[in-house]
């Protein structure tokens, strides 16, 4: 008989080094756009009047400066997952 | 006019090009060269669809109102592209996998099939799209009038006819090149590739003018950004709701906007292309609005106050005298109304006949749909149809809406319509729980919501919407206010409308959701839609967790035998290191476990046994095919098998016969021996006393002697006879003969043969009959030879034949190639167990009538053989029949 332990679908819990590795990279993948939002959420807590307010042209910089970061950071995780996409990926979320 | 002639050519020119790139494009990909025309290059490219006229002309047009708002539109598909990893990648799977043709179809596939769905949003995409065609048709007007007012300005009446050629223009296109074939998959490499071409143009043409005001105009990157700070642009002020509310609306649209989805999805060829996508796509938007804001402020600059900024990406170059880049920017524009027109008709076009017309045609057709081309011309039809349709709705709603402030702000509105799709669509994909009735209730709430806060108010106060009810609200309600549900008020129209229709569409999608139960059909598909990674792995694989190992182990033991099964099970556990005897059935395992089946059952016959004991994976057309497959190859060799046994029990039983035969035959040799014996025996006894008779007698009278003498004489011939035959077959047989070929008559050589073997005739007269005329047939052959094998038969005939009136028949039959003699006569013939022995050497039938040494028909068959005929015995109803056959080679037909 089956134990609870044994049942069919009980996850390992370690893998090699490599696979962590290969999850590692995916999950970068996932939380790329949420840094992206967050980043071009910045200038919503902008000052919008008074001291302190940015002038057009450094905000033009930063938001194309985050646009280059974001396309460089998509560039390097889609290289790396270029082997993902042919296997299925896992279940693991 | 010169300027505008030459606009004219310049664009008709490159509608040519379009429709050569297009041709071309089919073309190669008919010739299966599609490697090239499938790049994730030109997939990126043709991703700009997206940037239509409206972002082209009106970005920069923004930015000189609104200042940095403009960013929005392209920041929100950025991050849709950089979430490709877990949205678009799934969304593409999905889209592949059910083989979805528009985003209509995404959605009634995932809530069970809906056509009332599918029909729903179809509408609402009409609704949304149309005015965005008018649009294009606008702002190519808008630009054809710039170059105009150079010269001589554009009458109303000629933009209105402008409008109408463009769009019939456009039409065309799209008939020709987006209904091409009735692809299952939707793709069409044609438009593909001439939208992948007009990208770059945009591209390259909004690059020329930012480069040339930047460095042209401006003096330098620093000196521009210096009098960007020192302009109208000053400090960043940008709305903050409008801000955060467009980056949503941009990035939900651009998921469901139909031309979009249409690129993105149901073009796409190759999942991998969106690897390269994911960053290229958000470079070519950073590039395109990389120069907006410099044109804007360089044209706030120098245009004259009140000067359209819609159009600065035009005026600019043109006040700076710079008409060949004027050119090429509006070469740019075109482009993008043109290529906006062309996608959005043929996604629109697919979703009004598969979700419209064609549920209606079928519906009204009294026989049903029983005969397949008749639908697919029939669609095909509806399809062109509604591209004319479209279009032409197109350029209805741009002559009657002709106020051209109207037009501006649609496009917004027309986003904020079709992101009501989104909840559905999203819902659809990652929550099991989304049922059909909750996306109808999410959609109407939402389609309602817009329709009342945005898109009715968006034609102008009092149009569509009288005054009362926007000044006192529905029904007179202060609450139902279009601008202030709930008395809310002060929010930005725009973010007023996506606000409350997004909250009423999630809302009642949720809500709607949780309370309602999902039809089989719909809870199936929620499975299919939302684990799709699991569905519709590429390689045939496993995802464990369901399997039911002690089921695995029973099926495994009985194809494997029990202790090939325990032990490889036992195995696979160690190494798992499992406690217990069982495994768990990880993929590795199952798969391993599938391999060994599949030696034994064939590999898609074990994927489909394992499938059904683990339940994890629906079996696939693909997988009874190959079982088909496998099955019919068994077969296949198992009749190869039947073939082989066949031929060789036909093979064991022509051995036991002639084995049989040969038995027979060595029986008959040592009769025969006994017989020759006999025979020679007989003779020399006779020979031998009557020579010792005359030897020893003295006193013989002379008649005696002469008596005993012919005695000797005679049985010394008989003997002599025996010996000439023997000695004659081993002749024949061993191919020393010579012929002694020579022309005569079949007849000369009968009657040689028939007076021959009437010598020594004694007792019963054979009758013989024969036909003369008959036998008039020329030969060429060894005569003699001839004759001693007709001898031997008619002899034959006389010695056997036990008819009280001995008759023979010789019969002689000329036919094409060969010239066949019969000799029948009337006694009892030849037992059916001798026929076979006849010809052999020393065979005789019965042993009684010992008339010769059995050698006469082996003779006779070596003979005919070395003539090149045959002699054989052919059965008759009564007596014995034997036929001779000679080849025509031999026979001439005489004069």
């Amino acid at each position: 008989m089956i134990r609870a332990t044994d049942r069919p679908g009980s996850p390992t819990v370690f893998h090699e080094r490599r696979t962590y590795r290969r999850r590692r990279v995916m999950d970068a993948a996932r939380v790329t756009p949420i840094l992206a939002l967050i980043l071009w959420s910045l200038p919503l807590i902008w000052p919008q009047s008074g001291e302190g307010t940015v002038s057009s042209a450094i905000a033009l910089i930063y938001i194309f400066a985050v646009w280059s970061g974001v396309i460089l950071l998509t560039w390097g995780l889609s290289r790396q997952l270029a082997n993902e996409m042919d296997e299925p990926p896992d279940s693991e979320p | 006019m010169s300027t505008l002639n030459l606009l004219i050519a310049v664009c008709t020119a490159y509608v040519f090009f379009l429709f050569f790139v297009a041709f071309a494009a089919d073309r190669l990909a008919l010739q299966g060269k599609k490697a090239w025309l499938r790049s994730p290059l030109i997939y990126t490219l043709s991703l700009s669809i997206y940037c239509t006229a409206w972002t082209f002309y009106g970005a920069v047009g923004s930015a000189a109102r609104n200042g940095f708002e403009y960013l929005t539109i392209y920041l929100g598909p950025t991050l849709v592209m950089v979430s490709w990893w877990w949205l678009l990648r799934k969304l593409i799977r999905i889209g592949r996998t059910q083989k979805i043709t528009s985003i209509a179809d995404l959605i009634s596939s995932r809530y069970g099939k809906s056509s009332l769905l599918a029909a729903g949003v179809t509408i609402l995409a009409v609704i949304g799209t149309t005015p965005y065609i008018a649009l294009q048709l606008q702002s190519v007007t808008l630009s054809f009038s710039v170059f105009a007012a150079q010269s001589d300005g554009l009458a109303p009446q000629d933009q209105a006819r402008l409008g109408l050629w463009l769009s019939m223009g456009l039409a065309v296109f799209t008939v020709l090149f987006g209904t091409r074939n009735l692809d299952a998959k939707e793709r069409h490499d044609g438009v593909v590739m001439a939208i992948a071409v007009e990208a770059v143009v945009k591209l390259v043409a909004l690059l020329s003018v930012g480069i040339f005001v930047v460095w042209g105009g401006a003096g330098g990157l620093t000196e521009a950004l210096n009098r960007i700070d020192a302009s109208e642009f000053g400090e960043w002020h940008t709305d903050r709701s409008r801000w955060a509310g467009l980056i949503f609306l941009s990035a939900a649209a651009f998921l469901c906007l139909p031309r979009t989805f249409q690129v993105l999805v149901v073009e796409n060829d190759d999942e991998s292309h969106l690897r390269t996508a994911s960053w290229a796509f958000p470079l070519y938007l950073c590039l395109i609005s990389l120069f907006v804001v410099p044109i804007a402020m360089v044209g706030l600059d120098i245009m004259p106050e009140g000067s359209n900024p819609d159009l600065f990406v035009l005026t600019v170059p043109l006040a700076l005298g710079e008409n060949g880049l004027a050119m090429l920017s509006f070469l740019g524009g075109f482009s993008s109304a043109t290529s906006m027109v062309i996608v959005a008709a043929i996604a629109l076009s697919t979703m009004v006949s598969n979700h419209i017309v064609m549920p209606i045609w079928l519906q009204l057709r009294p026989s049903g749909a029983s005969v397949s081309g008749d639908v697919r011309a029939a669609v095909l039809m509806a399809r062109r149809i509604s591209i004319v349709g479209v279009v032409m709705l197109g350029y209805l709603y741009f002559r009657l809406s002709s106020g051209g402030e109207a037009l501006a702000s649609i496009g917004l509105v027309a986003f904020c319509g079709l992101a009501q799709v989104l909840p559905a669509m999203l819902g659809g994909m990652f929550w099991r729980g989304a049922t059909r009735m909750g996306a109808f209730a999410g959609l109407t709430a939402g389609f309602a919501t817009w329709l009342y806060t945005l898109y009715l108010p968006s034609f102008g106060v009092g149009t569509i919407l009288p005054m009362a009810i926007i000044d006192n609200g529905l029904f007179g309600l202060e609450w139902l206010k279009p601008d202030a549900l709930f008395g809310i008020s002060g929010l930005d129209q725009l973010m007023h409308a996506l606000f409350w229709s997004m909250l009423f569409n999630v809302v009642a999608f949720v809500t709607v959701s949780l309370v309602t139960f999902p039809s089989p059909l719909e809870r199936l598909q929620a499975a299919q839609f939302v684990n799709i990674f699991e569905h519709s792995t590429n390689a045939r694989s496993w995802s464990g967790g369901t399997a039911q190992t002690e089921d695995l182990m029973v099926m495994a033991q009985r194809i494997l035998g029990a202790a090939e099964a325990q032990k490889l099970f036992l195995r696979h556990a160690r190494r798992q290191g499992a406690r217990g005897d069982l495994p768990a059935p990880t993929p590795d395992f199952l798969e391993s476990l599938e391999r060994e089946l599949g030696s034994s059952v064939g590999a898609a016959t074990a994927h489909a046994m394992v499938g059904q004991i683990t339940g994890g994976m629906a079996i696939s057309v693909e997988d009874l095919m190959a079982v088909a497959d496998e099955t019919a190859q068994m077969l296949e060799y198992s009749a190869r098998l039947k073939e082989q046994s066949e031929v060789l029990s036909r093979t064991a039983l022509e051995l036991r016969n002639a084995n049989q035969k040969l038995t027979r035959l060595s029986i008959q040799k040592d009769a025969f021996l006994s017989q020759i014996s006999h025979e020679l025996r007989t003779p020399m006894t006779s020979i031998r006393a009557f020579s010792e008779i005359l030897r020893d007698t003295d006193q013989m009278n002379s008649d005696d002697q002469s008596r005993y003498a012919s005695i000797i004489h005679d049985e010394a011939q008989r003997l002599t006879r025996l010996l000439d035959d023997l000695l004659d077959l081993s002749v024949v047989e061993n191919g020393q003969v010579n012929l002694n070929m020579r022309e005569g008559t079949l007849r000369d050589a009968l009657d040689r043969a028939v007076s021959s073997a009437a010598i020594g005739e004694d007792g019963a007269q054979l009758k013989i009959e024969r036909d003369s005329a008959k036998e008039e047939i020329l030969l060429h052959t060894d005569l003699d030879r001839l004759s001693q094998v007709f001898i031997n038969l008619i002899a034959n005939a006389r010695k056997y034949c036990d008819a009280a009136e001995p008759h023979l028949v010789i019969r002689v039959m000329q036919e094409v190639d060969r010239v066949v003699i019969d000799f029948h006569d009337n006694g009892s013939g030849i037992a059916p167990e001798a026929v076979d022995m006849i010809f052999e050497k020393f065979a005789r039938v019965s042993d009684q009538k010992a008339g010769g040494a059995g050698l006469g028909l082996a003779i006779c068959r070596q003979v005919m053989t070395r003539l090149g005929g045959s002699v054989d015995y052919v059965p008759a109803s009564r007596g014995a029949n034997f036929r001779v056959v000679l080849p025509y080679s031999t026979a001439m037909a005489a004069q």
